[in-house]
């Protein structure tokens, strides 16, 4: 996989919900080259003494306007000073790095579930099972019904082979609670019927990723789940952003983002 | 056209620019960023004799202008190294200088050993790793232990030695004699300062070890110090490295009494800082009327 450096250039930055921006960025070499799963690290601020570059995931790409779309949530001082900028802020982007989703050759049903922010790096792995027929069902929690940002774009794919389910924390849109529960009526339901997942992928917190894992292995389906480390260069040099693995430490960002679940050792 | 060729203690370097290890993996991972042979050198990430897995995470945090880090030194062993990679930057037409690290002197010698059939310009042998319990930095406090690891990695080869040297010392010149005395043919600093990060939330340490190695832009200054003290304290060359991201950064430091640069940190920052600060120096020579890089060495005026 070939890494570039991209002057990109910022085209929109709204406020979704009250941490939670979408960032629309002119990125056209990574538009046209990034995969479900991988992830792009950018330069945020080289003059408050912030020198390292931040990871983020991509939500949708679009080879024929050049935009990437990422969606953040302000967690630090790094973060809040993405929600300044403006079209036509300049930043300089590492991509497109990592190894994404890998579904098995001939999966026919994948179930996706993503905790919070984690939604976003599964839409661009549900638009790609979505356009390739195959059924895929959603799961998506949230804190409040606010907070479920992606819901309009998961949507807008509408399709016979598409079936979104939310949970939410205060019980504002969808199961009140956490999302694990409606993960754990589709396996259930999966067991009582001739319906079989062949595939799942989650991303969100660690403890939701580790309790999906679980019961994927449990319910024997293949499970993958994409990872969050701390990470300074990105391409692979400097160890820092280890995951624990049977194999051995790998590293989240070329080895990973995305894991199969029974590798990891949380 | 500025004559950029530098002479590290027996080491040909094309310019007087490789990277600091550990921040450029084997090189491998920067190419397709940076022509790995365009550099002076490339300088591998430390390697064992049998490899070791390295610390806990989490083992960074940023801090203000600088990085902590707590690696720990994970890497393959000298076999991958030997297999692996070193093939790979001979077929680039890189200079390499490989870091030796160990946990006794047998061990840093035993390395050597091991790549004496291979192709490598020099050894930088790591005395100065603050993130590891043995070898490292606890070698490189003392000048008793310092003469034993250099001495008798000096017997196991001719080619050029160079030696890592700590900041965390109370006086560096008196580790870089110790090195010279030994028989070292170049000595390099500064490696990271030892620091500490708090997360006042949860009232824990940022880094599992607690303790890490700082670097960044935020230690140039404390590297240069260094420098210019171990330029007035011994007559081998240095190679300087410590906060350095730009050409101006480098030529602060040969002007301090550097031979030649690393680009560490800032290699996380931008990966083709290495080829900006090549750059950068020639441009300040041009401007300055320098038609040889070797005068600006040791040539700060005070």
């Amino acid at each position: 996989m070939q890494l570039f450096d991209e002057r990109a250039e910022v085209v929109g930055n709204i406020q979704l919900s009250e941490r939670i921006y979408l960032m629309g960025i002119y990125a056209p070499q990574t538009a046209n080259s990034i995969k479900p799963g991988q992830f792009v690290h950018i330069t945020v601020d080289n003059t408050t003494g912030h020198i390292l570059r931040r990871p983020f995931s991509v939500m949708a790409a679009d080879p024929e306007t050049g935009i990437i779309d990422i969606l953040y949530q302000v967690v630090g001082s790094l973060t809040e000073v993405m929600t300044a900028w403006e079209e036509g802020h300049v930043l300089s982007m590492i991509s497109p790095i990592g190894r994404g989703w890998r579904y098995p050759a001939g999966t026919e049903h994948a179930l996706l579930v993503g905790g919070g922010i984690g939604a976003a790096p599964l839409f661009m792995l549900c638009k790609d099972l979505v356009s390739r027929g195959i059924r895929t069902d959603v799961v998506l929690g949230a804190v409040t019904a606010d907070a479920l940002v992606c819901r309009a774009r998961y949507e807008s794919l509408a399709s016979d082979i598409l079936r979104l389910s939310y949970a939410t924390d205060d019980g504002t849109l969808g199961r009140a609670g956490f999302c694990t529960s409606l993960v754990e009526d589709a396996l259930t339901a999966m067991e009582l019927s001739d319906v079989s997942y062949d595939y799942i992928a989650v991303c969100g917190p660690e403890p939701l990723m580790r309790s999906v894992a679980s019961m994927a292995e449990a319910a024997n389906v293949f499970c993958e789940a994409s990872l969050e480390r701390r990470m300074a260069c990105g391409v692979g040099a400097c160890l820092s952003c280890i995951v624990e693995t049977r194999g051995g430490r790998r590293r989240a960002c070329v080895d990973g983002p995305v894991f199969e679940t029974k590798e990891i050792l949380w | 056209m500025v004559r950029q060729q530098v002479d590290l203690g027996g080491l040909v370097m094309r310019n007087p620019v490789t990277v600091a290890s550990g921040t450029f993996g084997s090189g491998r991972e920067y190419a397709d960023f940076v022509d790995v042979a365009a550099l002076g050198a490339v300088t591998t990430k430390g390697v064992s004799l049998h490899g070791w897995p390295g610390n806990d995470a989490p083992r960074i945090a940023e801090t203000p202008s600088g990085m902590l880090n707590s690696i720990g030194l994970q890497n393959p062993g000298v076999d991958h190294l030997k297999h692996h990679d070193l093939p790979w930057l001979a077929a680039q037409g890189a200079t390499v200088i490989v870091n030796v690290s160990g946990h006794s002197t047998q061990e840093y010698v035993q390395v050597i050993e091991a790549l004496e059939e291979a192709p490598v310009g020099a050894y930088e042998v790591n005395i100065s790793c603050p993130n590891v319990d043995a070898g490292g930095m606890t070698i490189g406090c003392h000048p008793l232990s310092v003469q034993e690891v250099v001495g008798a990695c000096r017997v196991a080869t001719k080619r050029p030695l160079i030696v890592k040297l700590t900041p965390n010392v109370t006086d560096i010149t008196e580790i870089a004699r110790a090195a010279e005395y030994s028989g070292a043919d170049a000595i390099s600093l500064i490696n990271t300062l030892l620091g500490m990060a708090v997360d006042v939330k949860r009232r824990r340490p940022m880094l599992s070890r607690v303790v890490g190695g700082l670097s960044g832009p935020c230690v140039k200054p404390v590297a240069l110090r260094m420098v210019w003290e171990c330029h007035n304290a011994v007559r081998i060359p240095i190679l300087g490295m410590g906060g350095i991201t730009n050409g101006e950064d480098a030529v602060e430091f040969m002007l301090c009494g550097a031979t030649a640069v690393a680009v560490g940190t800032a290699n996380f920052m931008n990966p083709k800082a290495t080829e900006n600060v090549i750059a950068g120096i020639v441009e300040y020579c041009e401007e300055q009327g320098v038609d040889d890089v070797n005068d600006l060495i040791g040539a700060l005026v005070c």
